[in-house]
């Protein structure tokens, strides 16, 4: 009886076994995914990338969908929800490649702002990147070349081409456009009036951002920080190196301030800067780490000899050296408080934790977070200087200086945790990370002055500023007003230039009018027209690119990631999307920085299109996918398991 | 600029409207009017708070409610994509200078000038009625099309045939009228057309009320056919906006002749008092009894 009843429940429970082990199958179904976007309104040439992928996809056999949001939206979505599955936009990227370490390194997946939103964690591309942040000399080139060969293999985001920025300028009120870059505050610094009366600085802006919000630190409301750039000072001017332009006309010598030397900075708020390099080799240091760490990890730490394939992430960053810097004295906030090196000092670690410690979860902040990580500490030598102790070569901890310095005892209120009545707030999202902050009180060389919600922008010169003072012979603010208008197109804002209501385009005009704006620019040469107006070509950092969410299947596979790059022909969106003003890349930085293996050659060196034309291969798509290790159905329906 | 553009429909309705009024009104209405208007604004005070009410509401709400619609409202641009396609680039093939000038045109004077006129035309009757109707059609045009815009998000069709619209969008061919429409108008409220639903109401009065104004029913069909038209023209709405925008307007008008003197406030007003005073009665007279 028992023998029976056991047999019978054993032979049941089999069949249980069976059937559960049928069930608890998840179903393998079509791939379904979203393309987040932004509308033709916030940026046209993103929607048309993503519809022109999102149709390549479909005849590969995937189901598209596309959510367009607004500008605000989309940059909430990616960037600090990290609710999407891909998504087509334009990065703010550099004129030099260290921001790949905050954009890719595993440590900030779980951050939020332009510090990898894609989820993306390698160990090994870790150290690569760590690599890339320590070495210096010679060593730092063939480091960045490592790291965007890895990129190029693992494709954690599929970098798609860099525009062409054009402006268009009225020259006959104020003059000297091309000495610093229009996208920077330098731009608007340093223009010759032909008379004194032309207070007026008018600047047509398509992005109606800056009349909602001032805040340096929300990325959602910030592009590459021009106005903010504009109230709140650096400690340096990143300068533009003349090579590996994307224009012809990268003009950016700026006023002939050499005395220091440095190539890469000019000075700004911060007169004198200084680097000394900590004594023992980075080798040696990382051996002594891997000593340190790996008794308990038990890694080979014998065999760890070559550099190459250094795999510790738990090694602690030995100190590389310290850069001291010296302030400029006597320099005031818009407020009238004194900017002395406690602000710098308080900048540096409210950026790193905008809640000062107080709370558990820290909160960093969304912006400038890869500028100030390798500033291991922060020593004040006096009222006006600082010594920073760095974890990174020279070049990168140097990017320290470009952070827009606080006032203290304005952001020091801004730690709490922000409270809506009624709504929960997500842990980490402090006021300083979502106020408004109307009025900005910065030391930039323009001061906040109103603003109209959709309409207007106007910034008042800021008399006190260092700039203006006789024995400082930096660009400085012409203009007594600078006001932003707000025109949400190109094509009215070229029209507020041409009829001489605007003086400049701030944002670099969109691309289907390019082309018109280069036939009238020509015609006026050719009819030796006098009318004032000039276009102007400047380089870029800035670049498209269409981002993997790498924190769910398929997307965290590179298999999966390397295919979908490869049915995407950058060389035909430039041409039908961009109409030829862009560059089609295959690496996310400058020209200069690129390495020989990964200059494009006309089509990618590292994930050519899959077919011709901008047309697919849908054969050799099909077989990519398979050998990556999907499958299809019988209706050509790409099928993955969630 | 956007004054000098104010200053440009001002104008130009204006004097359409001052043509309009002379040609389908006609003197003597109009000088009755002249006599009469306190009365009949008395009459007719009720529809008109409503209509300003519904009309700040919604100044009001189109700010605020925005935040309200990002948080809880549904993304709708797909749907409507994969439901009726390409229809709206059937309206490219009429693509010229010429169609361009006309449909914007149009869209922006024709159709202040369609919604204004007949409110003057109506108050020009004796009767108010129509006068009163047509308010309540306006305000619960106004009304539902807002809380549509607050469930619904979605981008009309030159947020989607970014390319094959270029030639005729509204805002690249008159950059200016951008900022009339912003003020008023944001890019995701599209379902329904409100342009359709007060061009087709007002069309509809038309209708109804030929008899009186029978030079004015023509005139507004086919200015409410080309506002209708130019919606879609140039890119800024469904063909589902349309039709929804046209259901909406069936709807206000029907409810708006079943709600109009189906009470009148001043004998609610009545009514209240005697309540008041019967409650007042029986409250008081117990306790009378009491004491």
């Amino acid at each position: 009886m028992l023998a029976a009843s056991v047999g019978l429940s054993a032979s049941t429970s089999g069949c249980l076994q069976h059937v559960r082990s049928i069930v608890n199958r998840n179903e393998v179904e079509q791939l379904s995914l979203t393309i987040t976007t932004l509308s033709a309104d916030g940026d046209r040439e993103s929607i048309q990338l993503a519809q022109d992928i999102g149709a390549t996809l479909e005849t590969a056999g995937i189901d598209i969908e596309i959510d367009m949001q607004s500008r605000e939206a989309f940059r909430r979505t990616v960037l600090i929800n990290h609710d999407f599955d891909i998504y087509v936009g334009r990065h703010p990227g550099d004129i030099r490649p260290d921001f790949l370490y905050e954009t890719l390194h595993s440590k900030f997946a779980d951050e939020s702002g332009w510090q990898n939103p894609f989820g993306f964690t390698n160990l090994t591309f870790d150290t690569y990147l760590d690599r890339q942040q320590r070495a210096g000399g010679e060593e730092r080139e063939q480091a960045v070349s490592r790291t965007l060969e890895a990129l190029a293999l693992e494709q954690p985001f599929v970098p798609i081409c860099v525009p062409h920025e054009f402006r268009l300028v009225r020259t006959d009120r104020f003059d000297g456009w091309k000495q610093g870059h229009l996208a920077t505050r330098m731009g608007y610094l340093g223009l010759d009036p032909p008379t004194t009366e032309e207070a007026v600085l008018r600047a047509a802006h398509t992005d109606s951002r800056p009349s909602q919000n001032l805040n340096p630190l929300a990325v959602e409301f910030r592009n590459r920080g021009l106005v903010t750039g504009l109230l709140y000072d650096s400690l340096a001017v990143p300068r533009w190196s003349g090579d590996g332009t994307d224009a012809g006309g990268g003009d950016e010598e700026t006023d002939g301030v050499e005395e220091d030397g440095d190539r890469t900075y000019s000075p700004w708020l911060g007169t004198d800067w200084t680097w000394n390099e900590n004594e023992n080799e980075t080798e040696a240091e990382n051996e002594e780490g891997d000593e340190r760490t790996g008794n308990g990890s038990g890694i080979d730490t014998d065999t760890d000899t070559d550099t190459d394939i250094e795999l510790n992430p738990d090694t602690q960053l030995e100190p590389t050296g310290t850069l001291t810097v010296t302030l400029r004295e006597d320099c005031q906030f818009h407020d009238g408080h004194e900017l002395t090196a406690d602000d710098v000092a308080f900048t540096i670690d409210f950026l790193s934790d905008t809640t000062r410690d107080d709370s558990e979860f820290p909160a960093p902040s969304p912006r400038y977070r890869g500028h100030v990580d390798p500033i291991a500490d922060v020593t004040k030598q006096g009222e006006y200087e600082l010594e920073f102790t760095c974890t990174a070569s020279e070049p990168v901890a140097k990017r320290v200086l470009e952070i827009p310095i606080l006032p203290a005892h304005i952001w020091t209120e801004r730690t709490e945790t922000a409270s809506i009545p009624a709504i929960t707030v997500a842990d980490g999202t402090t006021e300083a990370l979502i106020t408004e902050n109307l009025p900005p009180v910065g030391s930039g060389p323009f001061q906040f002055e109103n603003r109209t919600q959709r309409e207007f922008v106007t910034l008042e010169r800021y008399d006190e500023h260092f700039t203006r003072r006789e024995s400082v012979a930096l660009p400085e603010p012409s203009a007594e007003t600078l006001r932003i208008r707000i025109d949400p197109r190109s094509t009215s804002a070229i029209e507020l230039v041409e009829s001489d209501e605007a003086d400049v385009t701030s944002l670099a005009l969109e691309s289907y009018v390019v082309d018109d704006v280069l036939a009238a620019e020509s015609e006026r040469e050719q009819t030796s027209d006098s009318d004032p107006i000039e276009v102007i070509e400047s380089s870029t950092g800035s670049f498209y690119h269409l981002g993997f969410n790498a924190r769910t299947a398929p997307f965290s596979n590179p298999r999966f990631r390397r295919v979908i790059a490869r049915l995407i022909d950058k060389e035909q969106l430039v041409s039908d999307v961009f109409y030829g003003h862009a560059r089609p890349i295959a690496a996310p930085v400058t020209r200069e920085w690129t390495p020989d293996s990964l200059a494009w050659t006309g089509t990618d060196p590292e994930t050519p299109f899959l077919g011709t034309d901008g047309e697919l291969d849908v054969e050799a798509a099909r077989a990519a996918f398979e050998e990556a290790g999907f499958r299809y159905d019988d209706e050509g329906r790409l099928r993955v398991r969630y | 600029m956007l004054t000098q553009l104010l200053l440009q429909v001002v104008v130009a309705v204006s004097i359409l409207l001052s043509v309009g009024l002379a040609g389908v009104v006609g003197r003597d209405r109009l000088s009755l009017l002249r006599e009469e208007w306190k009365s009949r604004l008395r009459t007719s005070a009720p529809a008109i708070a409503l209509l300003l009410a519904i009309l700040l509401l919604n100044r009001i709400m189109r700010q605020q409610g925005r935040s309200l619609s990002q948080e809880y409202g549904v993304h709708m641009t797909e749907v409507f994509y994969t439901i009726e396609g390409e229809f709206v680039l059937h309206f490219q093939k009429i693509a010229s200078p010429e169609a361009n000038a006309y449909f914007s045109m149009s869209y922006v004077y024709g159709y202040v000038f369609l919604l204004i006129f007949p409110v003057i035309a109506y108050a020009a009757r004796s009767k108010t009625i129509d006068f009163r109707r047509l308010l309540i059609a306006y305000s619960l045009n106004y009304a539902i099309g807002l809380v549509f815009y607050i469930l619904f998000i979605a981008y009309g069709p030159r947020n989607v045939f970014v390319e094959e619209l270029t030639q005729t969008m509204l805002y690249d061919n008159n950059p200016q009228v951008q900022y009339l429409t912003t003020e008023v108008n944001r890019n995701t409220n599209v379902f329904p057309s409100l342009h359709t639903s007060l061009s087709a109401t007002v069309a509809t009065f038309a209708y109804q009320t030929r008899s009186t104004y029978p030079r004015w029913f023509p005139i507004a069909v086919c200015l409410s056919i080309s506002i209708m038209i130019s919606t879609m023209y140039l890119g800024i709405h469904w063909g589902i906006d349309v039709l929804a925008g046209l259901a909406l307007a069936g709807f206000c008008v029907s409810l708006s002749t079943y709600l109009v003197d189906r009470w009148s406030l001043t004998a609610i007003f009545e009514q209240v008092r005697e309540r008041v005073h019967e409650y007042r009665d029986t409250v008081t007279t117990p306790s009378q009894e009491n004491s």
